[in-house]
């Protein structure tokens, strides 16, 4: 499998306390996996690294997107020319990777349909913006993208209305409006009913069919629903990877997590 | 639904324009020059004064109340532009005045003597006789008018390049702001700043060549030229902020992280944002100044951007005619009470003057309002007449 991310022995500090240890993770085109590990494994500052929020002390980070064939090996070879770590946050996500936030972040002044607008893929350059309008074409992916996140009555409604599992899924919808390459999740579940939780699982899976997810969760049980490889993060560092089966048979896992 | 909403706001721009108009037209039926003079010509220039501050309000509102930056430095690039185009003013004046004392002369004069009585002219009361450097282009008023725009525009690009590539928010911005007005101002006062040091800059009422005109004829001039700025910079505000990059810019308002996380740049359209209200600002001041005749170092001092900010809050910022409607009524009772107008309340012992206690009384007025509405008068109308679900 084409791998799309590359993150090679990231170590991190704040003021003494190692926050991610010498931790080395990879995910392919179109793959699913999860990442789990109790409060203050470091899970949230991955993801900043990743987008660019929280800067290394060492490692690499390194997104692939592009294959190059090789004539001298009659093959296709992934170019690793995007070094994620001398880009800001805003050129990351313009490379192709959406970030979901832990507590619900969409606008919430604005209505369900304005903050797709806002987050489609389009030139990002303020000059550009002052005359972009809507085409039907993209007035038809915007309707589309509010009927796979289940918004579709409420397009008109101010996000702050909508509650808490809708703003979720409204926060999934600007990712897809933003065609990314690679999805980071954080805690999707959060705060949802049984019956959102399911139809998050479904979301989430038909995302992966083109998309790389990486999804970070609390809920043992929801990582379960989603039959994907997971690895067990702990004090900054891989636990154990698998098959969620595989990990949480580990006695280890079961000690520093499931135990507590 | 969002049509009706964008319906209603095209009606607010077609309304706000025609009661302008309107207020102007009245105005000018009543002045002095065009009507039967039941509105004197100093009234004229309060009020096209107070359009001035409306515009710098409306700048105000854009990059405070849409944009979420809390500049209280704003009033310094509306003082710059009264300064960029005082330079012509009293320049191509002075130039003109020398001119004629020396025509009773035998021998003309030669371009030093004329440079030199020019300068001596401007600058005795600083004790000097040079033209300064940066007055190279004051004897064009095309130039000068260049400067009202590049001046406050290539100091706002580089201080905001800095604040906000250096991710400074919130209320150390606000105090940045306040530095840079503060640092101003304190320049000008020097002497050898080449603007005259505390004298400022005089005389800027006589506008050189139209003089024979009157101050009665050319304040209805400044007035209409400002109250058709204020139309056009309304309704560039209003389509700008109805757009997708409004979208963006409140958006950042409300959520810098997620903005950026979305991929766009957003120290640019911040920057965009500032540089072009201080702009606007500094042409505001360049249409105030001639208006007001004198501008000095004071007028840039950080408690008059703290002021705009108090406007634009009592009127109800993240709304165009909000900040309109607060720099009018503001102003306009400021400058009843401090001129003496207005009656003062004897309390037997003690007498309220209003020419000292009307800071006070804006004090209490400010804080009953954010008290009671946050969104300032308009935030209050609207909850009387506006019934929202």
């Amino acid at each position: 499998m084409n791998t799309l991310l590359k993150v090679e022995k990231i170590s991190v500090s704040f003021d003494g306390f190692k926050a991610i240890n010498s931790l080395s993770y990879s995910i392919g085109k179109n793959e699913l996996k999860a990442i789990i590990g109790p409060n203050g494994a470091g899970k949230t500052t991955f993801m900043d690294i990743i987008t660019g929020q929280t800067k290394p002390d060492e490692g690499k980070v390194l997104f692939g997107e592009r294959s190059v064939w090789l004539e001298s090996d009659q093959k296709y070879q992934v170019v690793w020319d995007e070094n994620l770590l001398m880009k800001s946050e805003s050129q990351i996500a313009l490379l192709g990777i959406g970030r979901k936030f832990q507590r619900p972040t969409v606008f919430e002044l604005k209505t369900v349909f304005e903050n797709l607008f806002i987050s489609m893929k389009k030139n990002r350059s303020p000059f550009s913006v002052l005359f972009q309008k809507l085409n039907r074409d993209e007035k038809n992916l915007i309707e589309k993208i509010l009927g796979e996140i289940s918004l579709k009555n409420e397009q008109d409604r101010i996000a702050g209305e909508l509650s808490h599992g809708q703003k979720q899924w409204l926060e999934i919808g600007m990712l897809l409006t933003q065609e990314p390459k690679l999805l980071l999740i954080d805690e999707p579940a959060a705060g949802m009913t049984s019956n959102e939780r399911r139809q998050t699982v479904e979301i989430l899976k038909k995302l992966s069919a083109d998309k790389s997810v990486i999804v970070v969760e609390h809920d043992m049980e929801f990582v379960k629903d989603l039959e994907c490889e997971v690895t067990v993060l702990h004090e900054g560092s891989i636990l154990s990877e698998g098959s969620i089966e595989h990990v949480s048979s580990n006695n280890e896992v079961i000690e520093v997590y499931l135990g507590r | 639904m969002t049509n009706s909403i964008n319906d209603l706001l095209a009606r607010h721009t077609l309304i706000f324009t025609i009661v302008v108009i309107i207020f102007s037209l009245f105005i000018t039926f009543f002045s002095e020059p065009y009507g039967n003079g039941l509105i004197s010509t100093s009234f004229v220039k309060t009020l096209g004064k107070t359009v001035c501050l409306c515009i710098i309000a409306l700048a105000m509102d854009v990059v405070w109340g849409y944009c979420g930056i809390l500049s209280l430095g704003h009033f310094a690039f509306f003082g710059l532009g009264g300064y960029m185009i005082g330079m012509w003013l009293m320049y191509e004046r002075t130039a003109i005045i020398v001119q004629e004392a020396a025509t009773n002369e035998l021998l003309p004069l030669t371009e030093t003597e004329l440079s030199n009585a020019i300068g001596n002219q401007i600058f005795g009361v600083v004790g000097g006789y040079d033209i300064p450097s940066i007055w190279m282009f004051a004897d064009s008023l095309g130039l000068q008018l260049i400067l009202v725009i590049a001046v406050p525009g290539i100091l706002a690009f580089i201080f905001g390049w800095l604040a906000f590539r250096s991710r400074v928010t919130g209320v150390y911005l606000s105090i940045l702001t306040q530095a840079l007005t503060l640092a101003l101002s304190l320049y000008l006062f020097q002497n050898d700043s080449g603007l005259r040091g505390n004298n400022g800059l005089s005389g800027l009422q006589n506008i050189p060549g139209i003089e024979y005109l009157g101050q009665e004829v050319i304040s209805i001039g400044f007035f209409w030229a400002s109250c058709v700025f204020l139309i056009s910079i309304f309704l560039l505000f209003h389509s700008l902020m109805k757009s997708k990059f409004g979208l963006i810019i409140t958006s950042i308002r409300d959520n810098e992280t997620r903005v950026r996380f979305l991929g766009y740049n957003v120290e640019i359209y911040k920057l965009f944002i500032f540089v072009l209200t201080a702009i606007i600002s500094s042409i505001a001041g360049a249409l105030y100044y001639p208006q007001a005749g004198i501008i000095n170092p004071a007028e840039l001092a950080p408690i008059a951007s703290i002021y705009l900010a108090v406007w634009v809050a009592i009127g109800g910022r993240g709304k165009l005619y909000g900040a309109i409607i607060g720099a009018a009524f503001v102003s306009l009772f400021s400058s009843w009470f401090t001129g003496g107008q207005a009656p003062d309340i004897p309390l037997g012992i003690f007498t309220i003057e209003w020419v000292n206690w009307w800071t006070v009384l804006l004090g209490f007025g400010f804080v009953i309002i954010t008290i009671f509405s946050e969104n300032g008068i308009i935030g209050f109308l609207r909850n009387i007449f506006v019934k929202e679900k």
